[in-house]
């Protein structure tokens, strides 16, 4: 007699399994809700946010609920409440993603042109209309005031993602607490912060350095954040073996630990570059926004592409909020692509995250 | 004879310690480079506390937080109405924000395959992403008409509630607004912390649950969130220290009022905020007019800190992984 256990596979899930039947109920029990919710708003000619709120929710809640109820009985009728609750509010954020994503895409390429992003704004008064001036010394701004920020950052953060890595100090429990507590440091603190310092006695005029500073503070978190995260993936045995073979720590860390974590680190560098690129209020308070192009960090005025929305915005006239929104898209689009950069080369890592056994 | 038994060698605790100078000098620096951010901190409260304080002298503490009006004439600066408008914003935003972002992470966690897992997650981030002046500029040029209306229908259903009335015939520039702008911004940070606690529920946990005839929803209520309620209180605060720090984006949506507290109205148009008031009243500010506006940053940012640092350490408590 055979007693060898049948052979069952690891991810047989038996709970999970679909009939055919099942998934039919489930598409017209969504699809009827929707069909209801559309007639009204597109031929009754309700008003929208009416349908969605007290048409859509209660059909589907009860569509859904009688299809729960069919297929499992009275237990499926709160996972179908469950269901159509986590669609419904994750499909209102994408929503106000898309109306966000849209309104950008929409009113900035009409303000978009070649000259737009290399000219200046020198000649320009808030009520002349797209056919010149542009962005390009925000732009240049930009790049130096956050360039000079990052340079400053960088070793500040990579030696803290060394403290909370590679040390076995009591302290970085408490360092990681402070971080955390950092990177929620209202912004408009750290450009209040440097301008108590420098500006109220009298050290320096407004200037694109100071900005600069005031930006540290806002990128330290990330920065140190995500290096100790790419640090953390080194395997412990590459530092042990290169210990083991007579390395002094800090040779083991700058010839094994930080080429094997290279890409995490460029990303962190990226993503503080992200989190800070569109910091508006410290450089309000610190950098004085001029329309011509200043490349000196040290003295004098320099318009960034944030405070040069911020400007335009408060100027109010319809021509100048079109120029916002013109900086704003070139602005999303800076960000979009550092942010895309660092998931590109962060990418095979994320993808190997798996969950911790205990 | 008890001499001539060998003895067994003490059990030393295994440590490297820097042995070279590199090392020492290695060690020394990434140590500093720790305790800078500590520092850094400290040196903010010092610096603002000093240049705020002939104000909190002058006005006293107590009259500087909970009074009322705004006057340079008089010399005269009290932030009541702005903290409460800060926290009545920051709450609302909260409020709204909380549903959706557990939405998305148990989504995310536990519904979605795993290519729709990553293009959510793609999503989530892109708007995490996105500068809070964009989402003001947003908030003022699209969505401020669109909540107005909402407002409107609002008041018109619900008007005998207190909280929903409105004597100003204007729903536009309102907190309700306001915290709308603020919850767009902070769902990515708290779904961000609460996915990350829902991945860590033990898998064996949820099969047990549903072994023992629970389903979705009472897993859900009875097994995963009890597990991970913790750390998505520590998400709730990261996002509330981050709505309550918020700058540009109120400034652009909300009407700021100086003389008299909106206790509750989320309907009228006005109310406030530290953070854009700061803003507001920089540009043209006098020398008393500036303490008073560090002394406004020195109160936000205590109470950020105390916000964000409860909040940090829940999370790292409901984390324990990540202190390895």
């Amino acid at each position: 007699m055979n007693l060898e256990p049948v052979a069952r596979p690891k991810t047989a899930e038996p709970w999970a399994r679909t009939t055919a039947r099942a998934k039919m109920l489930q598409i017209v029990g969504s699809i009827v809700p929707i069909a209801i919710s559309l007639y009204a708003w597109l031929i009754a000619g309700v008003d929208p946010i009416v349908v969605v709120l007290l048409i859509l929710l209660p059909t589907l809640l009860i569509s859904i609920g009688t299809v729960g109820f069919v297929l499992k009985g009275k237990r499926g009728i709160p996972d179908a409440a469950l269901i159509v609750m986590t669609f419904y509010l994750g499909t209102f954020v994408m929503v106000l993603l898309i109306s966000v994503i849209w309104a950008l895409t929409e009113a900035g390429f009409r303000a978009l042109s070649p000259h737009f992003i290399y000219q200046n704004n020198t000649y320009v008064t808030p009520t002349d209309g797209l056919e010149f001036g542009g962005v390009g010394h925000a732009i240049i701004g930009t790049l130096l005031v956050v360039g000079l920020s990052t340079i400053i950052t960088v070793p500040l953060g990579l030696a803290t993602g060394i403290y909370l890595t590679e040390t076995r100090s009591n302290g970085r429990g408490f360092v990681r607490v402070i971080l955390q507590a950092m990177a929620g440091l209202p912004s408009v603190v750290a450009g209040l912060f440097i301008y108590s310092v420098f500006i109220v006695t009298g050290i320096s005029q407004y200037a694109g350095w100071l900005g600069s500073l005031a930006l540290v503070p806002l990128m330290l978190p990330t920065i140190s954040r995500v290096t100790e995260e790419a640090l953390k993936l080194v395997p412990q045995e590459l530092r042990n073996g290169a210990l083991g073979l007579g390395a002094s720590s800090w040779k083991a860390f700058f010839q094994v630990t930080l080429p094997a974590a290279k890409s995490g680190v460029v990303t962190a560098i990226l993503l503080g570059v992200a989190r800070v690129v569109g910091e508006t209020a410290p450089l309000l308070l610190t950098v004085f926004p001029i329309a011509g192009t200043n490349l000196n960090l040290l003295s004098g005025g320099m318009a960034t592409l944030p405070t040069y929305i911020y400007r335009f915005v408060a100027l109010g006239f319809d021509t100048s909020v079109a120029r916002a929104w013109g900086a704003a898209l070139v602005l999303m689009i800076v960000v979009g692509l550092l942010f895309g950069l660092a998931r590109y080369i962060s990418r095979p890592k994320s993808l190997k995250k798996k969950k911790v056994k205990r | 004879m008890s001499e001539t038994l060998p003895k067994a060698p003490v059990r030393r605790a295994l440590r490297v310690k820097p042995a070279t100078t590199e090392d020492k000098i290695f060690f020394g620096v990434s140590a500093a480079a720790g305790y800078s951010s500590l520092v850094l901190i400290v040196l903010i409260l010092i610096f603002l506390g000093l240049q705020a304080w002939p104000t909190f002298a002058q006005q006293g503490i107590a009259e500087f937080v909970f009074g009322t009006g705004w006057s340079n004439a008089e010399e005269q600066y009290s932030i009541g109405p702005m903290l409460w408008g800060s926290l009545l914003i920051a709450t609302l935003g909260v409020i709204l924000a909380v549903p959706m972002a557990i939405s998305i992470a148990y989504f995310i966690e536990f519904m979605a395959t795993p290519r729709l897992k990553r293009t959510a997650t793609l999503f989530i981030d892109l708007l995490a992403a996105i500068p809070s002046v964009i989402l003001g500029l947003w908030g003022l040029e699209v969505f401020s008409y669109v909540g107005a209306d909402w407002g409107r229908m609002l008041n018109e259903t619900l008007g005998f509630l207190p909280i929903f009335s409105n004597v100003a015939e204007s729903f536009l520039r309102t907190p309700f607004i306001a915290g709308v702008v603020i919850a767009v911004m902070i769902v990515p940070i708290i779904s961000s912390v609460t996915r990350e606690i829902f991945s860590q529920v033990d898998d064996d946990l949820i099969k047990a649950s549903i072994a023992l005839g629970g389903n979705r929803e009472s897993t859900f209520r009875k097994v995963i969130l009890p597990v991970s309620a913790s750390g998505i209180t520590g998400g709730v605060l990261l996002g509330l220290g981050r709505a309550l720090g918020e700058t540009v984006a109120i400034f652009f949506v909300l009407n700021l009022v100086f003389d008299s507290y909106n206790w509750f109205n989320i309907l009228e148009p006005g109310g406030g905020a530290i953070a854009s008031l700061i803003l507001g009243q920089f540009g043209e500010a006098t020398a008393s007019e500036v303490s008073a506006l560090l002394a406004a940053g020195v109160i936000l940012f205590l109470l950020t800190l105390v916000i964000n640092s409860i909040a940090a350490f829940i999370v790292s408590r409901a984390q324990p992984w990540n202190n390895r």
